[in-house]
């Protein structure tokens, strides 16, 4: 064991899996030689040579599209995407090839990639530095899309997502990159794909979320704790798609209350699959409207602290919400 | 688009590279095959044997032959919608081929995809999507995965012209030039992208003049002599085979038919059509053959006699294989199975007391 931050952990599976596999290698824009905008591939070029750990060209549509290519071939490519915000110019290679793949040659030709991207706001980054964007994914059959909220989870689902067999979104929250800090070991473990995780048992009221709005979540169930004793049952969706609905399902069963929480925009947003799932799976479980924190619908996010505090995820935004819901 | 009166009128030219007979006598067969499939397809489509649509590269056979006959098993063909044919230079089985048209059981795809997209995964055809210059994108890849392997193969990419506009056709094309990747970017040059002429896709007379933006040989060959494009296209492969990277090779040809079947095509003029008509690969390559007393009639009777009865056979087959079952539409989406997800949505009933406060 060591504590690690979520980078470390990042960093740390990615050494250990392009040591456990010649096929996997990185590429992306100053993934390198730089070792990455965060130092996510830090080290790499240095131990397994500029084959495996490719610079590419200012172009997020061959990065991904030569990763698929490269793995139908065989290999295990994991390029990097620096910020979700530029990923665009891949849309096309991500959704129309990589998520179809598989299914439109039957299950013959596959592309075993992982997309490692960077989200999320809050540091002042912008509108072009700031998105979360999860949903132009999830609504993609076909890809997997995770987002792990821990140093564990980030470690143990990376590896997890580079050994699986189909296209893997995996999006890493800038802000929890050197944020938080935990044990984690150092030999090999994987976290598995497609399972939520329940951080806090609570029996009051169910609350659903991932990545970095999870740790504000799981602040949020202190508080209110303090406040008025209420338990609150935390899950960490971890695989935003497909969905674990069982895990959030039977907690809402038994708490008859949900409020979910993420920083993306509302309007088909991860909340409003949750919120659907409830209210047709467990309609005669719930005791009280399911709520949404989320950002509004705005681009996200504007620079000033002002403008960007307003669009912002906060532990009293997830207090408030949790207050009216127990309150109804 | 280029000017007709750069052609002369016999096909290939003469003086152009001397071929081994056989080559040349395959390339005339590949050729007379890949325009009686796509011909019998046209019909079965009219006859309302086959839903959806269909692509006819009909007319462009010298590109479509010339460009993948006589590569590996182990090679790469990254085909767009008007490729189909190039399957059968790479040796998918005409059964399958026909399956993947009637939307069989059988078919590579088991019914997944559209007609004309077919790919085949045990001879490294892939499965095109509709969307263009993709499969471009995907082979650069796979080139990249050959040279990390070690591997002598190559990726032979085809587009039309309407895919050099797109951004992505460049990342691709750039990204191959930079690693020395042994793919070879054939654009068939038809003249029209669906409707829109090649003079509003660019204003370079020559598509592979594009190449020196990034460092590659680039050569324009007329796509209808089969003999021009199969010896470019032989130079382009050692280059990439020995590890001497990318080529850009620009076939200028002409579609016959409409875009699609359903494409009357009324945007040309018939003078245009008609003109391109009588270039046409097959009886050109007669002529070239005859000269070199390596044609006639008796035999291309046996050949067309043989292709049909094959065709026959390919189309039975489709007939008589199943169609998928509805349900089968929830396979092959990820590695695992959603069948339960979406068939056994759980209804969950409380747990705790109903009306029961957290209070």
């Amino acid at each position: 064991m060591a504590v690690m931050t979520y980078i470390d952990a990042i960093n740390a599976a990615l050494h250990e899996e392009m040591e456990r596999d010649p096929n996997v290698f990185v590429i992306g824009e100053d993934v390198a030689k730089m070792g990455g905008a965060f130092k996510a591939t830090k080290g790499l070029l240095e131990k397994f040579g500029n084959e495996r750990v490719i610079d590419s060209p200012l172009a997020e549509g061959v990065i991904i599209s030569s990763s698929i290519g490269a793995a139908m071939a065989g290999m295990r490519p994991v390029p990097e995407i620096q910020f979700v915000d530029f990923i665009t110019p891949g849309i096309d290679a991500i959704t129309q090839q990589a998520a179809k793949l598989r299914y439109r040659s039957a299950g013959t030709q596959t592309c075993p990639i992982t997309v490692r991207v960077c989200y999320g706001g809050g540091v002042g980054g912008g509108l072009y530095h700031s998105q979360s964007n999860t949903s132009w994914f999830i609504h993609c059959p076909g890809l997997v899309v995770v987002a792990p909220s821990t140093p564990y989870d980030a470690k143990g689902l990376l590896k997890a997502a580079i050994r699986n067999d189909d296209p893997i979104m995996f999006f890493e929250h800038k802000k929890l990159y050197r944020s938080i800090k935990e044990e984690v070991p150092q030999e090999d473990y994987t976290v598995p794909l497609l399972k939520a995780a329940v951080r806090r048992k609570g029996t009051d009221l169910t609350a659903i979320s991932y990545g970095y709005t999870l740790q504000l979540t799981l602040q949020a169930a202190e508080e209110v704790k303090k406040k008025h004793g209420a338990e609150i049952e935390v899950i960490d969706l971890r695989t935003l798609s497909p969905l674990d609905t069982d895990t959030f399902l039977e907690s809402v069963a038994k708490t008859n209350r949900a409020v979910v929480v993420h920083e993306d925009n509302r309007t088909l947003g991860i909340g409003a699959e949750v919120a659907a799932v409830i209210a047709e799976q467990a309609f005669d479980c719930l005791d009280a409207p399911i709520l949404r924190v989320t950002a509004p619908d705005v681009p996200l996010l504007p620079a000033a602290a002002e403008l960007e505090h307003f669009c912002t995820v906060s532990v009293e935004k997830i207090v408030t919400a949790i207050e009216r819901t127990l309150d109804h | 688009m280029a000017t007709a009166a750069q052609y002369t009128e016999t096909l290939p030219r003469e003086g152009s590279q001397q071929l081994d007979p056989e080559v040349l006598r395959r390339l005339y067969t590949y050729m007379l095959k890949c325009r009686i499939v796509e011909e019998r397809i046209r019909v079965l489509y009219r006859q309302g044997r086959f839903a959806g649509n269909y692509f006819a590269a009909v007319g462009q056979e010298a590109t479509e032959v010339g460009t993948t006959i006589d590569l590996l098993p182990e090679d790469t063909v990254a085909p767009s919608h008007r490729n189909f044919v190039t399957n059968i230079m790479k040796g998918t089985p005409l059964t399958l081929l026909f399956a993947h048209i009637y939307g069989r059981e059988t078919s590579p795809d088991q019914g997944r995809s559209a007609p004309a997209h077919c790919g085949y995964a045990p001879l490294n055809v892939i499965t095109p999507s509709s969307t263009i210059a993709a499969q471009q994108n995907i082979g650069t890849g796979i080139a990249l995965a050959y040279k990390m392997q070690r591997k002598p193969n190559v990726v032979v990419a085809l587009t039309g012209e309407g895919a050099t506009s797109l951004g992505f056709w460049h990342e691709a094309v750039n990204f191959a030039a930079v690693h020395k990747l042994p793919i070879i970017f054939v654009i068939e040059n038809n003249g029209y992208a669906e409707s829109v002429p090649v003079s509003l896709q660019s204003a370079v007379e020559d598509l592979s003049s594009k190449a020196a933006g990034y460092g590659i040989p680039g050569v324009t060959v007329d796509g209808n002599d089969v003999v021009a494009v199969y010896t470019a296209m032989r130079e382009a492969i050692d280059r990439a085979r020995s590890g001497g990277g990318a080529t850009l090779l620009e076939c200028k040809t002409y579609r016959w038919y409409g875009h699609s079947e359903i494409d009357p095509a009324k945007y040309r003029d018939p003078a245009e059509v008609e003109y391109w008509k009588s270039r046409d690969p097959i009886p050109a390559m007669e002529h070239y053959l005859t000269a070199r007393n390596l044609w006639s009639d008796q035999w291309k009777k046996e050949l067309t006699a043989e292709i049909n009865r094959e065709i026959d056979e390919a189309i039975a087959f489709a007939e008589n294989s199943p169609k998928p079952k509805a349900d089968e539409a929830l396979d092959h989406v990820y590695s695992f199975s959603i069948r339960e997800r979406e068939l056994k949505r759980k209804v969950w009933s409380p747990r705790s007391q109903r009306g029961s406060s957290w209070r």
